[in-house]
């Protein structure tokens, strides 16, 4: 039999979606060892390879076939855009992804000027404002703790993930608009799909009975 | 003094292209010759086509690549040249110009370099080797049998032994479309969730849209009905009224009579939900996959009215094979085989010149090849041997005067 392999986003995502597996009878009982520095796990009896990596590389994994099923944030998906089967929505991690800034910006997104978007998300920002709302922007990639932006007059607004929106709060920034609603998915190579199509299928029929509505 | 490392700077290739040597070249050609003999074999011929055409030939309703994705450049007259992204628009324009007269099958193959430019740090081939066939003339269930059989058969000769060869039609998502009324933009959105076998989305899709309960069950149904095809095709029938709905099941259903006549349908799924990549397909779509690469090795499809396109109304069909992706999968699962490039090195001292060239001569009339080299008195008989082994070479023969 060949090896079904797994690659999940390593946090919160990839604990939540292990216990969902264990719901269905797949286990791995080497990745519950918080200690352990390896990087790969293997359940030899059901023929499963896991391996956790970044979540922005979870759709490079897949898409190229390194793993057959990968579990991530929509958010990824959008972003990286790779071509990949996204086969079921867990339901759980969910969150937005916001146009956010100060109170004052709403009317600079109303009025179509041009002004300054800062954004982990340089894609899914760019994709928005000029696909979606016609009003050419320019984006600013930064790579963590983009909330800073707009407060130290780095950018007009930011497009970010919004889970309860305390953080904007705290720093005296609102939702602005909202661009789409995110949660975690089960995406699936495409090849892997055609070639081991009972499997998988089977595997995803059965994560979806237990899911909770 | 600091040294300088002359010309390294001149060792790169772009991103996306790659030098082929040695041994992974021999048998890149080797693959490559068998799947041509394979198409001569099916009575195709060979044809040549520019590697540089107007942009026009690759255009939205005719390539097989986006305009962003073509490597662009202009011609002295300012005209958009493009490196060719793939050959049929390239056959099709040669076949309405050349063989206009002609109402029976024409048979055509290939092996060409295509381009695509992809974005960088993609892990993708920018330029690869495609081999493929192209037949027109000839709308007959039949002929999408043999080009299908065609392609098995290619990548069974390559050496391959599993891999699954999907088949569906174009027509079959066109006409559920056009029975449900939707608008362009519903239509989009319903193409990018169905090719991303994303079936929560399409569910979303269709709650927010009005449809027939009918339609709405068969889209949500299409990927689970691959493999059995008369149920899905009654599935179908049941709640479609569309004519070119019931056509297109009807042609799968020939088809599927037709490889198993040919002993293929083991290879063959059909897949209900597959989408056509490209617009100009208009019947009978397939694409194979194996494992050890996560991209399609080899597709094909109807696409009868392109050569409309270029003024010459015919019907057509082609397939093509991605050696190079190919070549990833045999590799990857170890199925290929070393191909003996060396021969025989064949050494000589100076004084034995003339000896040595009819030896040469001799050998190579034979069939054997043989690489000569002149003895340098500084170089041990041994050092040559050492050098012969490195090089592939099956022997070492050393002329001496006597």
């Amino acid at each position: 039999m060949k090896y079904l392999t797994f690659a999940l986003a390593k946090g919160r995502l990839a604990k939540k979606t292990l216990r969902l597996l264990e719901q269905i009878g797949i286990t791995c009982e080497e990745m519950k060892d918080e200690k352990t520095r390896k990087l790969i796990f293997v359940n030899e009896e059901l023929g499963l390879k896991f391996f956790l990596s970044k979540a922005s590389d979870v759709p490079t994994y897949v898409e190229l076939g390194a793993a057959d099923i990968g579990v991530v944030g929509k958010d990824t998906i959008l972003e990286e855009g790779r071509k990949l089967y996204e086969v079921l929505d867990l339901n759980t991690g969910k969150c937005r992804m916001c146009v956010a800034g100060p109170a004052s910006a709403r009317q600079k997104l109303n009025d179509g000027s041009l002004i300054r978007v800062a954004s982990k998300y340089p894609r899914i920002a760019k994709d928005y404002f000029y696909n979606v709302k016609h009003q050419t922007v320019e984006i600013i990639k930064l790579n963590g703790s983009v909330e800073l932006a707009p407060i130290v007059g780095l950018s007009e607004v930011i497009v970010d993930i919004v889970e309860t929106g305390s953080t904007l709060k705290e720093n005296g920034l609102e939702v602005l608009e909202e661009i789409c609603p995110l949660s975690a998915r089960v995406v699936v190579n495409e090849v892997s799909m055609k070639m081991q199509h009972e499997r998988i299928n089977k595997l995803i029929h059965d994560l979806r009975e237990v899911l909770p509505e | 003094m600091v040294k300088e490392d002359k010309g390294n700077e001149l060792l790169h290739t772009p991103g996306g292209v790659r030098d082929i040597y040695g041994m992974a070249c021999a048998q890149k050609l080797a693959v490559q010759s068998e799947l041509q003999q394979m198409m001569h074999s099916y009575g195709f011929q060979d044809i040549q086509t520019p590697t540089f055409e107007y942009f026009d030939i690759f255009s939205k309703e005719r390539g097989t690549a986006s305009s962003n994705e073509m490597f662009k450049f202009f011609d002295r007259g300012n005209n958009t040249l493009v490196l060719r992204p793939d050959m049929t628009p390239s056959i099709a324009r040669c076949v309405a110009k050349y063989c206009r007269e002609e109402q029976m099958q024409i048979r055509f193959c290939y092996t060409a370099q295509t381009f695509v430019n992809t974005k960088q740090y993609k892990g993708k081939l920018q330029e690869v080797t495609q081999i493929g066939a192209e037949l027109f003339h000839d709308d007959s269930s039949d002929a999408d049998a043999e080009m299908v059989a065609l392609t098995i058969e290619c990548l069974l000769k390559s050496g391959l032994k599993e891999f699954q060869l999907e088949v569906g039609h174009a027509d079959l998502f066109r006409g559920l479309v056009e029975e449900a009324g939707f608008s362009r933009s519903e239509t989009e959105k319903l193409r990018e969730l169905i090719e991303s076998k994303n079936f929560f989305g399409v569910e979303d899709l269709l709650d927010q849209v009005t449809v027939s309960q009918g339609l709405k069950e068969i889209f949500l149904k299409l990927p689970d009905m691959l493999e059995d095809i008369p149920s899905g095709i009654a599935y179908i029938k049941e709640r479609s009224g569309s004519d070119r709905v019931i056509k297109a099941l009807e042609r799968l259903e020939k088809l599927e009579r037709i490889l198993d006549l040919y002993g293929f349908m083991d290879y063959v799924t059909v897949d209900f939900s597959m989408l056509s990549h490209y617009s100009y397909y208009t019947g009978v779509i397939f694409r194979a996959y194996t494992y050890g690469n996560g991209e399609a090795i080899a597709s094909g499809g109807r696409y009868d009215s392109l050569m409309g396109q270029f003024g010459n109304d015919a019907p057509a069909i082609g397939l093509v094979i991605v050696l190079d992706q190919l070549m990833i999968a045999l590799e990857r699962q170890q199925l290929l085989q070393d191909v003996p490039i060396g021969g025989t090195l064949l050494l000589y001292p100076k004084e034995s010149r003339a000896k040595a060239l009819a030896e040469a001569a001799r050998l190579r009339a034979e069939g054997e090849v043989v690489q000569m080299l002149r003895k340098s008195s500084r170089i041990s008989v041994e050092e040559y041997e050492e050098y012969a082994k490195r090089n592939g070479n099956e022997r070492v023969l050393y002329i001496t005067e006597e």
